[in-house]
């Protein structure tokens, strides 16, 4: 089968989404098709623009495609007779961000038909869809209160399945991921500070800003933790990252309200390794599950800095919460085989 | 070119005796032309001008269409009156084409296609009038206070320019509204039309009485007791003037116009329609032919052309399309001070001879390298060839709206700047051709 | 800079038209410029075209410092630098019109398309800074047709480093898609002719077995199993590199192609002399009759001479091989003119 991958393009931009898209199409050759991927660019600035560029990717014309599967607005408007969505993003500013006013639609009449209208190209598009998928539960949830469609939650794999194999029960906490506020990692050296000094802490990850990392490295500074924990703030070869979370003891993270399962928690759970976060993370505790695939601590230094020692402390216990960990992870059956036979069915 | 040309067929109209002589010359350029009667069926039974074929009826979905699917270009005949050009509007709508327009007030078509679609007709009125002559436009009393308030400010031109793919007229005065409506080319090209029975010499012989014609529909913009006023206000023309009247008239206007003429001692004499023979015998004894028009609502007139190339001296009011005549081939008079301008006109007419023979005579030659049927078929030609060009662009944005629309864009978002800018370069012209 | 390469596509169909994007894309990354390859869809069916041309018109590249545009309808993106290198018109509308390959009728509906188109095109090409196009021949349509003038800047072919000679052998090699239009079966025609052992090898896939086995019948009937060999199957790079290295000459005559073909300049880079016909195209540009190469008339008793001759008289047969590599040289195809130009 031909299968074409529709995305949305950013030129000169490269982010989570263009990733998903190769990966996607690496999978869905691996499962014996063929795959190329369609990247539409779309200018969204002014909102004056969006007519032309809805209307654009609506007047394409493909040939010689057996099944599209698409990924974004406007890229989802792309006609073709076989076409499966695999959701990341509606244009969330005329739905759920125009209602907290961040949006970059006009108020008044002007705004209500841009938003009329990508309401009704939407839903024209989700009709005419084979099936729908999204990428997460909150998004899921999204379409059905605005658009009134069901959808699957089709939770994107982990990219590289393969460097994740683990290894023996380390003496440190691994945190890995993007290193900004909402991440939290300054809660982890807070409670570090508090927990017993044979604790150790390994961050790697890239910081969203200069100032991001600076604050991090500062902190460490600050409560004297230098010797007991490393910073790795570059941008992080995914080898070199694997090895990180292969050679822990146990990997926290710990953002707010996250959206869906997060990165790091799969790679942890696939390598078996127990997790560790908090109450108030969001899509992560579907993963984290206290005391039988790692701990949940209230959002605060003197409730995580008892499980960060136990984590460092108790091998066996540790071990064996990442084998629950892995165990359960492997039940979701979020795998590529698994999402392009999906996909494509 | 294969052509499918509607019109009306019957012999009644003049615009389908212009379409015959167009067919004629498509035909003599080698095209291929379907004629397609548009008159109410009811009239169908009545005779049709000789178009050189087979006639098809507006009606005749399954023929109609399959010409049309096999065409290059279809020509729709566009006049006044709903009766005669009900066809065009049926099949204007699915099936774009070029409009020959001969009337830019089309009031009385609107009208009467209104009364069948009311909605449509307000949405119409207020896209181009706006709402308050959307609101009035169906409460004036009559038809002269009908004409006189929607004349200039909503003649409904606009309605079928914007139908029409492209709109060959037959003068210049109306057309800046045609140019604001039409998506595609609009030309002006003079009106073809024929003296069929030929050259007629100034008449001779009885020199008494000086004789003047007025032909058609008697209806009040055609200033017939003008003349007569004209006439009584001057002695000697007063004495020698026979006026007559050639065409069809109400019981009402005879009796008025009668009345009327008594008063100023006119000798008017009333001839009612005309056969074809008697008409032609009456524009030869003619010395002088009056084409007056206030106001003026067609684009061009039939019967002056035709008084010209019979090379009659006629007099015209100085507005529209007769003041685009030459000069020299017709007398003009002011519609400001009708009556003095006229009664000037028909005394020079009268005293002399020799000046109606040289406008006559000037007329004429004009008329006969101006009003051609072959020039009308290039035209046409040419002209479906231009359609032909900007066809795919107005398709490919047509088909663009109709995908906005779809989404529920209440306003016209093609047109606005960020998205109508880039597709300027459809309709950017192109001085390179090689 | 940030340099835009925009083309338009047929999903899963890959070849030429792809090659000369990806590695002018490798070649500007290795000089350190940020590069966005655009790919978008286009089908040329006669009533299609226009939508999609208004599609095209909408993509914003404002991100880009330049933007460089190949095949049609990418041509009609906008930019305020805008570089075309320019391939091919929709053909059919233009020197095909008069074609078995127009597909539809020459009515006042379609020439008005077709005029609509001439104009279209012409307006966007003129938004240009600077037209290139890939071969004389498609700058002489651009000026036929659009009245515009361009540069001719030829094409590289990748990592031409590769292209080596390790001598001359018996064998004239003709490493091309098996396609009628290729004309392999004049070839194969042309060795019944020859009176030298010459050798010939036909190598590289089609797009079905009509025309490969029309071949190897032609070959069979022919005699000619003994000193043709037909490899209808997809030739790897490695494999092509060693073909060229070992071959006596190459042949490249495909039926009047616009551009000289990738095979000559390769073969060019591998030394060797080239094997073409007075019809062939765009590969005149290249090969010039004694030269580098010998240019046949289309039959196959022209064809055989010109065999007999490369094999007879080798030490010219390998002179002329030079001269196809110094060739390439007085046409400035390499990566380095091409990146000075486009980035002028």
């Amino acid at each position: 089968m031909k299968v074409l991958i529709v995305n949305n393009m950013a030129p000169f931009v490269w982010g989570g989404a263009e990733e998903l898209a190769v990966h996607l199409q690496k999978n869905v050759i691996a499962a014996g098709h063929e795959a190329e991927v369609l990247r539409i660019p779309f200018q969204w600035e002014p909102a004056s623009r969006i007519p032309s560029q809805m209307l654009m990717v609506r007047a394409f014309e493909l040939w010689n495609v057996d099944h599209v599967i698409a990924l974004k607005f406007p890229a989802y408007l792309i006609r073709h007779p076989k076409k499966t969505l695999w959701l990341l993003h509606q244009y969330r500013q005329a739905y759920d961000l125009f209602d907290v006013g961040q949006t970059n639609l006009p108020a008044g009449p002007a705004g209500e038909e841009l938003r009329t209208l990508i309401r009704n190209a939407d839903n024209e598009s989700f009709a005419e869809s084979r099936r729908i998928f999204t990428n997460s539960e909150v998004t899921r949830q999204r379409l059905q209160r605005y658009n009134g469609f069901d959808a699957e939650v089709l939770l994107p794999p982990i990219n590289d399945a393969e460097l994740f194999g683990g290894g023996p029960v380390g003496d440190y906490i691994f945190a890995g991921g993007r290193i900004n506020d909402m991440k939290r990692q300054y809660l982890l050296l807070d409670a570090l500070s508090l927990a017993p000094p044979h604790v150790k802490l390994l961050i790697a990850g890239p910081p969203d800003s200069p100032a991001d990392g600076e604050r991090l490295r500062a902190a460490v500074e600050r409560l004297g933790l230098s010797d007991r924990v490393r910073l790795d703030t570059r941008f992080l070869p995914r080898a070199t990252y694997a090895e990180y979370l292969n050679g822990a003891a146990a990997v926290a993270y710990l953002p707010f309200d996250e959206d869906s399962l997060g990165y790091v928690t799969m790679e942890a759970a696939l390598a078996g390794k127990a997790l560790i976060t908090t109450t108030d993370s969001g899509g992560i505790l579907s993963l984290v599950k206290h005391g039988e695939t790692g701990w949940v601590a209230a959002p605060d230094a003197e409730a995580l800095a008892p499980v960060l020692a136990e984590a460092c402390s108790n091998a066996q216990r540790a071990a064996s919460r990442g084998a629950a960990a892995r165990a359960l992870w492997l039940s979701l059956n979020i795998d590529w085989p698994h999402t392009v036979e999906k996909l494509l069915r | 070119m294969k052509v499918v040309m509607f019109t009306p067929g019957l012999r009644a109209s003049a615009i389908g005796r212009m379409t015959t002589l167009v067919v004629h010359a498509l035909r003599a350029a080698g095209n291929e032309v379907t004629v397609v009667r548009s008159e109410q069926e009811a009239l169908m039974a009545q005779v049709a001008h000789d178009f050189g074929g087979e006639l098809l009826s507006w009606a005749d979905q399954a023929r109609v269409g399959a010409a049309i699917a096999g065409a290059d270009s279809v020509v729709y005949q566009v006049g006044d009156n709903y009766e005669f050009h009900i066809g065009c509007l049926e099949w204007l709508e699915r099936a774009p084409g070029i409009v020959c327009l001969h009337d830019f007030f089309l009031g009385h078509l609107f009208w009467a296609w209104a009364h069948r679609h009311p909605g449509r007709a307000d949405a119409v009125l207020k896209a181009w009038y706006g709402d308050t002559v959307a609101a009035s436009y169906f409460r004036h009393p009559d038809s002269a206070s009908f004409i006189a308030a929607t004349a200039t400010e909503a003649p409904m031109t606009e309605w079928i320019g914007a139908m029409a793919s492209g709109v060959i007229t037959h003068s210049n005065w109306g057309a800046k509204r045609l140019c604001r409506a039409c998506p595609g080319p609009v030309h002006v090209v003079p009106l073809p039309y024929n003296a069929p029975a030929g050259a007629m010499e100034p008449p001779n012989g009885d020199q008494r009485s000086f004789r003047v014609l007025t032909i058609g529909h008697v209806n009040p913009n055609k200033r017939v007791s003008s003349v007569i006023r004209a006439i009584g206000n001057s002695p000697e023309l007063r004495d020698h003037t026979v006026y007559r009247l050639v065409g069809h008239v109400q019981t009402d206007t005879v009796v008025s116009l009668s009345g009327l003429a008594r008063n100023y001692q006119v000798n008017l004499v009333i001839s009612d329609e005309l056969d074809n023979a008697a008409l032609v015998n009456a524009i030869d004894q003619a010395d002088v032919v009056t084409c007056l028009r206030w106001p003026s609502l067609e684009a061009a007139s039939a019967s002056a052309i035709e008084a010209m190339l019979y090379g009659k001296p006629v007099i015209v009011t100085d507005v529209h399309f007769y003041s685009e005549l030459p000069d020299d081939c017709v007398l003009k008079i002011d519609p400001e001070d009708e009556i003095v301008s006229l009664q000037r006109a028909l005394e020079q007419l009268y005293h002399s001879p020799e000046l109606r023979r040289t406008l006559g005579a000037r007329a004429r030659e004009w008329a006969e390298a101006t009003f051609r049927a072959d020039h009308y078929a290039d035209c046409l030609v040419n002209m479906a060839v231009d359609v032909s060009r900007a066809r795919p662009a107005l398709a490919a944005i047509d088909h663009l709206s109709r995908i906005l629309s779809r989404w529920g864009a209440s306003t016209d978002l093609l047109s606005a700047s960020h998205t109508a800018e880039p597709l300027r370069l459809f309709t950017a012209e192109d001085d390179s051709s090689p | 800079m940030k340099i835009a390469l925009c083309s338009s596509f047929v999903p899963f169909l890959y070849g030429g038209a792809r090659n000369i994007v990806e590695w002018l894309q490798t070649m500007l990354e290795k000089e350190g410029h940020q590069v966005e390859r655009i790919y978008l869809p286009e089908i040329d069916g006669p009533d299609l075209l226009f939508q999609q041309m208004a599609a095209f018109r909408w993509i914003d590249l404002s991100a880009a410092d330049r933007v460089i545009c190949f095949r049609p309808q990418s041509h009609l993106i906008r930019h305020p630098h805008k570089i075309l290198w320019f391939i091919h018109h929709v053909r059919v509308f233009y020197d095909l019109w008069d074609s078995p390959y127009r597909g539809f009728e020459d009515d006042v509906r379609h020439r008005g398309l077709r005029d609509a188109l001439h104009q279209a095109d012409t307006v966007a090409l003129r938004e240009a800074r600077h037209i290139f196009t890939n071969s004389q021949v498609v700058s002489d349509r651009l000026q036929q047709f659009n009245g515009i003038g361009s540069e001719v800047l030829y094409p590289p072919v990748f990592d031409a480093e590769r292209f080596h000679s390790r001598g001359l052998s018996d064998e004239i090699v003709y490493v091309c898609r098996l396609e009628h239009h290729k004309r392999q079966h004049l070839l194969v025609e042309a060795m019944a002719h020859t009176r030298t052992p010459v050798r010939l090898r036909l190598c590289g896939s089609s797009s079905g077995a009509g025309y490969p086995d029309e071949l190897s019948q032609q070959i069979t009937r022919l005699g000619l199993q003994d000193r043709v060999i037909l490899e209808n199957r997809w030739i790897t790079e490695e494999e092509k590199v060693a073909y060229l290295a070992d071959c006596l000459a190459a042949a490249y005559l495909p039926l009047d192609e616009d551009s000289y073909g990738y095979p000559s300049v390769e073969a060019s880079h591998a030394r060797k002399a080239l094997l073409t016909t007075s019809d062939s195209g765009g590969v005149l540009e290249l090969v010039r009759d004694g030269d580098n190469g010998f240019v046949a008339e289309p039959t196959p008793v022209a064809l055989a001479q010109a065999m007999d001759k490369l094999y007879a008289d080798r030490g010219r047969t390998a002179a002329m091989g030079e001269r196809a590599l110094a060739r390439l040289d007085e046409l400035n195809i390499s990566w380095s003119h091409v990146l000075k130009r486009l980035l002028a």
